[in-house]
């Protein structure tokens, strides 16, 4: 895939900036963000007939193997072994020299070329300090054997680049480790599906599929694509979409979502649309691209390294300078590679990629879509968290919260409505019908309905008309309103219910009472993020009375109700004047532009296209409960990217210290840098083994094993509704 | 003198066990369609790379032992009086460490042989079949120096043996004895392997554990002996 190869390194999936290095391997074109990654991806995927991953691993060994020997040579003269026959020195000298500069010209081609590349686009990078040094090093020690000096500096400049080389290549390995996971976050498209055609199997690209081709997987295989079972039972884990995980039972006819993991048994499976249009293949996309940005600490981070080299050459020649006047030129000229060596500043660069790398896949592989990387850094940040009402905290169907009547039984109420009610399409309807099957009532046959929009709707049971709507339809109707009712039916308006007048045989005789309800796991969630330090605020469009319930049910002290979204933006940078970092929830209805003006937009699942747009973190369909895990995420990806530019330039500059203090053996500073960079990848590692989130933990009821649409729904029985009271 | 020519012994003797784990390469590695000529320069070339990393590691393990010794913070060693405790100290543990992995080669102590063999071998070892098949000259070399670095604890118990001299030199010469004490049966690989029946690989393997077990015991010995002659020559009452 093309577009994977401009962005992502083949290897640890990192961002490849502005040092690509491209190569073929398997045929294929790959390109690497580092010396390092290319190493460790020949090493790990090329094949023995590829000549250029074998090429790459002798020229390796055998710079590994005259580097060695020139140090053991070296070392044998430090000691003094040849003291007694001095006129030996100079033909060991001539050997070493022999040795060093075939290994110099193999281990230190790649980064020689990758400076050169740099300085012809105006840039100096930290290879540049590292072919400066050893360069250095090299050509006194050619001037010193020819001289016939005592001292030749072979091994150092060898050695400094064999250590260079082994650190990349350990931290690139480290690093695809720890990308490991991100991998099928980015396959969905190129990944291969198994198509069933006239009895043969064939493996075809994904985002080549139609709707209607018949695609099997097998257990512990990816659903590929959306669609049907047509054969086979198993079970599937679908945490990539609903953030959840557990086992969904499928059998012949069940739908299937591509992402989702099939566990146990084969399945054949007919799509229904085309692999790339599935939610999987746009997650993927999303992440992609949310990799391929940088966020503000990494430019700001990238920024410094780009200055910082330039002086680390100016203190490197000041060095040289300075010891050269109290000691001989060749001791002051090691010190100054010793500082050229650990100025590196190769950890800063790392820093931020891989920890918001590894924070962006954690949160997709739960169906949680990160935008941009810079989104982590600003919601670790936020100290408010606000909430739109409807549709985010509440579950945006009206349900029947309460039942009044004039001496009739609810149950008589309720079956008679939904027989009424069942011949509509209107969302309140829906909410009556659904609300007597769970009670078990038989619906009260009913004919002769007809509809009046904006009324309600008519019709004859038992021989007698029967009518339910607003009190407009009862007015036209000339249906009286017993007096008790009367004064209930106005409390209820007030605060901000729904409410239907249903009457039959000339009289209105009951009221039945629907609410927008705060989603069950609200109240949970809100108590988390409060946990965690944040203030939480509703910012509603709905009347006061309707919004301080919910605020009320959920656990909200701030709020502010019937807000235009005009409003609603001012009242966020009110906010932000008070809290610094303010984020908004919603579902983004009429919320987009809130969302949009919000530091961090939060959109869940159910959200518009628009909405999607305009934020920066999209949450799966009934993903709310995640809320607080994200934010404990977030945070934890930021501190790891502070510590982490904490440790690579407080190591860096502690080095230096030494470095030019000549505490430091040059050897030895190549050696600490590679640890630095190693460090900083485990300290990212650490991101990895972040738990998933649990719904139990959150959740005051723990979930049923029942689909959202049923645990969200009806289940609750009428008249239990936090809302109305009796009287 | 003595001394590396029982390590040269132990690295001979140890060689039937890398028949066993690395003779596979060494047969991999195989005939030069040049003659008889090429398919020697090619083995000695191999084995070549191979004692150049033994030699680089008892260089490096020795220089390590060297800085323990050198760089302690105590002027005036406590336990030890004007004996050098570091060097002791340095003997006692690199001893034990070798009784440890020689008990390896008569099968005890299996789950330390899975720390020491398991450790991010598998990698390299995967990595290395595609030199094997390379025909460049110089692969051999290459495949040699990486060979050298494959987790073994033969290698490991004599770089061990190599840190607890505590000089770069003699670490060096240790590593050099035992590397070349490995040469015959590495270059005879072919032949040799195949003809030894694996009763008597199994001997040697054992042979090479006696040695090893014994240099262990001697460089313990000579950590604890003096430490011990000295601690009982000290009044009562002392650290310990």
């Amino acid at each position: 895939m093309t577009e994977r190869d401009d962005n992502l390194c083949s290897h640890c999936l990192l961002p490849i900036g502005l040092r690509a290095m491209q190569r073929t391997v398997n045929g294929e074109d790959c390109s690497f963000c580092c010396y390092g990654c290319c190493i460790a991806f020949q090493v790990k995927h090329g094949r023995s007939e590829e000549w250029e991953a074998a090429w790459l691993l002798i020229r390796l060994g055998v710079g590994a193997f005259l580097t060695m020997n020139i140090m053991l040579i070296s070392l044998l003269l430090y000691a003094g072994t040849f003291s007694a026959d001095a006129w030996l020195i100079p033909w060991i000298h001539l050997l070493l020299w022999i040795f060093a500069t075939p290994a110099l010209v193999i281990l230190g081609e790649p980064y020689l070329r990758e400076s050169w590349v740099q300085i012809l686009q105006g840039r100096v990078t930290s290879s540049a300090l590292v072919v400066l040094g050893v360069s250095a090093a090299y050509a006194y020690s050619v001037f010193a054997t020819i001289e016939q000096s005592e001292q030749v500096y072979f091994d150092t400049a060898t050695m400094v680049l064999m250590l260079f080389t082994i650190g990349s290549y350990i931290e690139a390995a480290g690093r695809a480790k720890a990308a490991r996971d991100l991998e099928p976050l980015l396959a969905a498209e190129s990944e291969c599906a198994t198509v069933v055609e006239g009895g043969t199997e064939t493996p075809r690209p994904v985002r080549e599929l139609a709707a209607g081709v018949l695609v099997r997987v097998r257990p512990g295989e990816r659903v590929p694509v959306d669609g049907v079972v047509v054969e086979g039972e198993s079970h599937t884990d679908e945490a990539v979409i609903t953030g959840e995980s557990r086992q969904i039972g499928k059998c012949s006819g069940s739908p299937v979502i591509a992402g989702s993991i099939n566990l146990d048994g084969p399945l054949l499976i007919k799509s229904s649309g085309a692999g790339s249009a599935t939610r999987w293949a746009k997650i993927c996309r999303s992440v992609r691209e949310a990799l391929s940005r940088r966020s503000v600490i990494q430019r700001v981070a990238d920024r410094v390294v780009g200055v910082s080299v330039p002086f680390v050459v100016l203190l490197g020649v000041l060095t040289v300078v300075y010891w050269s006047h109290s000691m001989q030129f060749d001791r002051a000229m090691l010190i100054g590679l010793a500082v050229l060596v650990v100025a590196c500043p190769c950890a800063v660069g790392l820093a931020a990629p891989l920890a918001t790398s590894l924070g962006i896949g954690r949160l997709a592989r739960c169906g949680c879509l990160v935008r941009d990387p810079h989104t982590l850094e600003v919601l670790a940040r936020a100290r408010l968290l606000a909430f739109d009402k409807t549709g985010t905290l509440t579950s945006g169907r009206p349900r029947l919260v309460g039942i009044e009547s004039e001496g009739v039984a609810t149950n008589e109420v309720l079956a008679r409505c939904a027989g009424l009610e069942r011949h509509s399409e209107h969302g309140l309807a829906r909410a009556i019908t659904l609300a007597a099957s769970a009670r078990g009532l038989k619906p009260v046959v009913t004919c002769d309905v007809r509809a009046t929009p904006g009324r309600g709707i008519t019709g004859n049971a038992d021989g007698q008309p029967i009518a339910a709507g607003n009190s407009a339809l009862m007015r036209e109707l000339g249906w009286q309103l017993a007096p008790s009712l009367i004064e209930l039916a106005r409390s209820m308006e007030a605060s901000g219910h729904t409410v239907i007048y249903l009457g039959w045989e000339g009289r209105v005789r009951a009221l039945l009472a629907l609410d927008d309800t705060p989603l069950a796991e609200a109240r949970s969630m809100i108590a988390g993020l409060q946990s965690l330090g944040l203030h939480v605020a509703l910012l509603s469009g709905d009347l006061a009375p309707a919004a301080r319930r919910t605020a009320a049910a959920v656990g909200i002290e701030d709020l502010q109700a019937a807000l235009s979204p005009e409003a609603k933006r001012a009242a966020l940078d009110r906010f932000r004047q008070g809290y610094g970092v303010v984020a908004m929830v919603g579902d983004g209805l009429n919320d987009a532009p809130v969302l949009a003006d919000a530091d961090v937009g939060i959109a869940v699942g159910s959200a518009t296209d628009l909405a999607r747009e305009t934020a920066s973190l999209v949450l799966p369909t009934g993903g709310l409960w995640m809320l607080p895990w994200i934010i404990t995420v977030a945070r934890r990806v930021r501190s790891t990217i502070l510590t982490n530019l904490a440790w690579a330039f407080g190591y860096n500059l502690i080095a230096l210290t030494l470095a030019a203090l000549g505490l430091l053996q040059p050897v030895l500073a190549a050696a600490i840098m590679a640890s630095s960079s190693l460090l900083l990848v485990v300290n990212s590692l650490r991101l990895s083994r972040l738990p998933d989130p649990i719904p139990g933990a959150i959740l005051e009821p723990p979930p049923s094993a029942e689909p959202d649409s049923v645990r969200r729904g009806l289940g609750v029985p009428v008249m239990a509704g936090p809302a109305i009271e009796r009287g | 003198m003595t001394y590396y020519l029982v390590i040269f012994a132990a690295g001979f003797a140890g060689s039937f066990h890398c028949i066993g784990m690395c003779g596979g390469f060494a047969c991999a590695l195989g005939r030069d369609p040049g003659g008889a000529a090429a398919t020697a320069g090619r083995h000695l070339l191999y084995n070549a790379g191979r004692l150049t990393t033994y030699c680089f590691l008892g260089a490096v393990a020795g220089a390590l032992g060297e800085m323990l010794c050198t760089s302690r913070g105590l002027a005036v060693p406590v336990l030890t009086g004007p004996l050098d405790g570091a060097q002791q100290i340095l003997a006692i543990v690199g001893g034990l460490l070798m009784i440890a992995m020689a008990l390896q080669f008569f099968g005890l102590l299996q789950r330390f042989q899975a720390v020491t063999i398991g450790f991010g071998g598998s990698t390299l070892a995967v990595s290395l079949r595609n030199l094997l098949t390379s025909e460049s000259r110089a692969a051999p070399v290459a495949f040699g120096v990486f060979n050298g670095f494959l987790p073994c604890p033969l290698v490991y118990a004599f770089a061990v043996q190599a840190a607890s001299t505590a000089g770069a030199v003699p670490g060096f010469l240790v590593m050099l004895s035992f590397g070349l004490g490995t040469f015959p049966a590495m270059l005879m690989m072919g032949g040799v392997g195949r003809m030894l029946a694996p009763v008597w690989r199994q001997r040697g393997v054992w042979l090479a554990g006696s040695f090893i077990l014994l240099l262990g015991l001697i460089t313990l010995g000579r950590g604890v002996l003096p430490l011990s002659a000295h601690l009982h020559a000290l009044p009562q009452g002392s650290p310990g």
